[in-house]
């Protein structure tokens, strides 16, 4: 299969801090890439950086082709959901998707597309700020989907949100994927390794790749190593 | 298209920034006419404490009285309660007619009449020692007049001696001296500055220092483009928010205007352009919006005060005059100034569009530098 990403020798620096430190890795085309780290492992400035939002200080990263450092035409073909909130405050529900669709230079046939599909015509005129974690994040889905983009990378996809919005956001991912998407997604708890077709460990600015089985292992390792060292019987 | 339209929403939405742009600078102008409404300061209260209550000093005391300008609010019976009313802010003008006067006038013995004026307001102490020196003036001619007759001149002669040299006092451009036609356009206008400068200082911080910076970024949008286009519409509201102003003060509140509209508008474009520019260029400095505002409050502030409309920029020192030609503040009021009372032309006001657009070009070159990194 044809790589989408190719992450090689990734350092980034912040301040004196070294978030990744050579960090070299993979995707291909139609596969479900989960990124795997603890608070502060530095899955959001990799995400960002992948994403082309954020520079680095050295290696390389080529998405979808072009080097992100010298060419920003990938940015046609990828979504961002990103993990803070980062839609436009000022802005309402539909007014966030047909600025952002005008951005991307999308048809405005594709707006009213993702507003079915992740069942958001209620909230059309309500203000971002007003709108629940779970619609918020579908929002979010739907203005990273605006363009079809050949790639998707989400940061905290679903984490805290309500189960019926969680289920909304599965279903539309299941078929972006279906039509042959490549999705990297950052996440914080193991069990989201499940839904992935590999996993890549942060970890002290490293990466290091599993399948998601070997990497729930791993986990259960360092959480029994602890429990050991506790002695205590933690889960 | 979308990004203007956006940036317009942005500002129409935000109801603190919209009250401030629509309604402070149309306060301000209504707020500033009604202070200066009376255009000229009259009725001055004065004092006057004749100790001597003779003729001659009763003629000197309706003098005073008659004048233009004072107006007599109190007969003190010393120079002490004339002291009093001054410290207590009573009156501005206080005149010590001393005991002896008419007998000294009488005698053509010279005579010291004391004219006491407040000086701890300079604007009212200004006009009031006018007054004091037009009605001093005359009675001492008068004076000089009466002891050249005694000694023998013919009247005519006498009144000829005093009016040898005559000098015409005629003020061009504000013949009345009218205090509200000086102050009231630019009062109003540096208001509008104040306000502007405000919503220019969230131009790129506004955006940088959002969440939604990370959606701009992610679609791919130029920066070049993003800020162009917001750029224009902050810069077509500003123009549209000055238009009120000069609407009012030349159609309702009759100010003198001596240029055409499209000088102004001309004049103003360019000065909006550089002053986007200043808060452009603090709002890409700034860590965050409370930050980007304080710079550009720092350089509107105390802008009007030294740019020398007021104040002569001569008059200041020499590193001053030079740091308030750095802003362009001060090539703004000073060509209002020229524009509004004398219109000198194009050839003269070239100098002030070149500053504008000096600045413009070194402070979006230098904004465009910093927000490269962001």
């Amino acid at each position: 299969m044809e790589p989408v990403l190719i992450v090689t020798d990734l350092v980034q620096k912040v301040g004196k801090k070294t978030v990744l430190n050579g960090v070299s890795f993979t995707v291909h085309a139609g596969e479900r890439f989960g990124l795997f780290g603890v608070k502060g492992a530095g899955k959001t400035t990799l995400l960002h950086i992948l994403a082309g939002v954020d520079r680095f200080t050295s290696g390389s990263v080529e998405t979808l082709g072009y080097d992100v450092r010298k060419s920003g035409a990938f940015k046609k073909h990828t979504g961002l959901v990103t993990q803070k909130r980062s839609l436009f405050e000022d802005l309402n529900t539909y007014e966030n998707l047909d600025f952002i669709a005008a951005l991307k230079c999308v048809d405005k046939d594709n707006i009213f597309s993702v507003i079915d599909r992740l069942e958001l015509r209620e909230y059309l005129n309500k203000p971002v700020k007003s709108l629940e974690a779970g619609v918020y994040q579908r929002l979010s889905v739907a203005c990273a989907l605006l363009n079809d983009p050949d790639l998707l990378i989400a940061d905290e996809l679903i984490n805290g949100i309500d189960i019926y919005s969680r289920h909304i956001i599965l279903k539309e991912l299941e078929r972006f994927l279906s039509n042959g998407g490549t999705c990297v997604r950052g996440y914080s708890d193991i069990r989201f390794c499940e839904q992935m077709c590999r996993v890549g460990w942060l970890e002290g600015g490293k990466i290091t790749l599993y399948t998601p089985v070997e990497a729930i292992e791993q986990w259960d390792r360092q959480i029994q190593a602890l429990s050991c060292q506790n002695g205590t019987d933690d889960d | 298209m979308a990004i203007m339209g956006r940036e317009f929403t942005y500002m129409w939405r935000d109801r603190e920034l919209r009250n401030i742009l629509l309604v402070g600078p149309l306060l301000g102008l209504l707020l500033f006419y009604a202070t200066y409404s009376v255009q000229a300061l009259t009725d001055i209260p004065t004092a006057v404490a004749d100790l001597d209550r003779s003729t001659a000093s009763r003629e000197l005391t309706d003098y005073i009285g008659s004048a233009e300008n004072l107006n007599i609010v109190a007969c003190p019976n010393s120079f002490e309660e004339v002291e009093e009313l001054i410290k207590k802010g009573k009156i501005v003008v206080g005149v010590v007619i001393p005991e002896n006067y008419g007998k000294n006038v009488s005698l053509r013995r010279q005579a010291r009449v004391e004219m006491i004026v407040d000086g701890s307001n300079m604007i009212y102490a200004t006009n009031a020692t006018g007054a004091v020196l037009s009605v001093t003036r005359s009675v001492g001619a008068k004076a000089g007049v009466q002891s050249l007759i005694a000694k023998g001149v013919h009247p005519d002669q006498a009144i000829g001696a005093y009016q040898s040299i005559s000098f015409r006092e005629e003020p061009w451009f504000n013949p009345t001296l009218n205090y509200a036609y000086f102050v009231v356009l630019a009062l109003a206008l540096n208001f509008w500055q104040q306000c502007c400068t405000i919503a220019a200082c969230m131009n790129i911080i506004g955006e940088t220092g959002v969440g939604s910076w990370r959606q701009l970024k992610a679609a791919g949008v130029s920066k070049l483009r993003l800020f162009f286009c917001k750029s224009a519409i902050q810069i077509c509201t500003f123009m549209l928010i000055v238009c009120p102003i000069y609407a009012l003060s030349f159609t309702v509140f009759k100010l003198p205007v001596h240029c055409s509209f499209g000088e102004l508008f001309l004049f103003n474009l360019a000065f909006v352009i550089a002053l986007h520019s200043v808060g452009t260029l603090a709002s890409s400095i700034a860590p965050n919006a409370v930050d980007a505002t304080r710079f550009g409050m720092i350089v509107a502030l105390p802008s009007f005060i030294v740019s020398g409309y007021t104040w002569p920029l001569e008059a200041m020192p020499g590193f001053v005059q030079q740091l308030a030609k750095i802003v362009p503040h001060t090539w703004f009021f000073q060509g209002i100034n020229y524009l509004t009372f004398k219109n000198p032309g194009w050839h003269f006001m070239v100098h002030f569009y070149l500053a504008f657009f000096l600045i413009a070009v070194a402070c979006y070159g230098a904004a465009t530098i910093f927000t490269c990194r962001k």
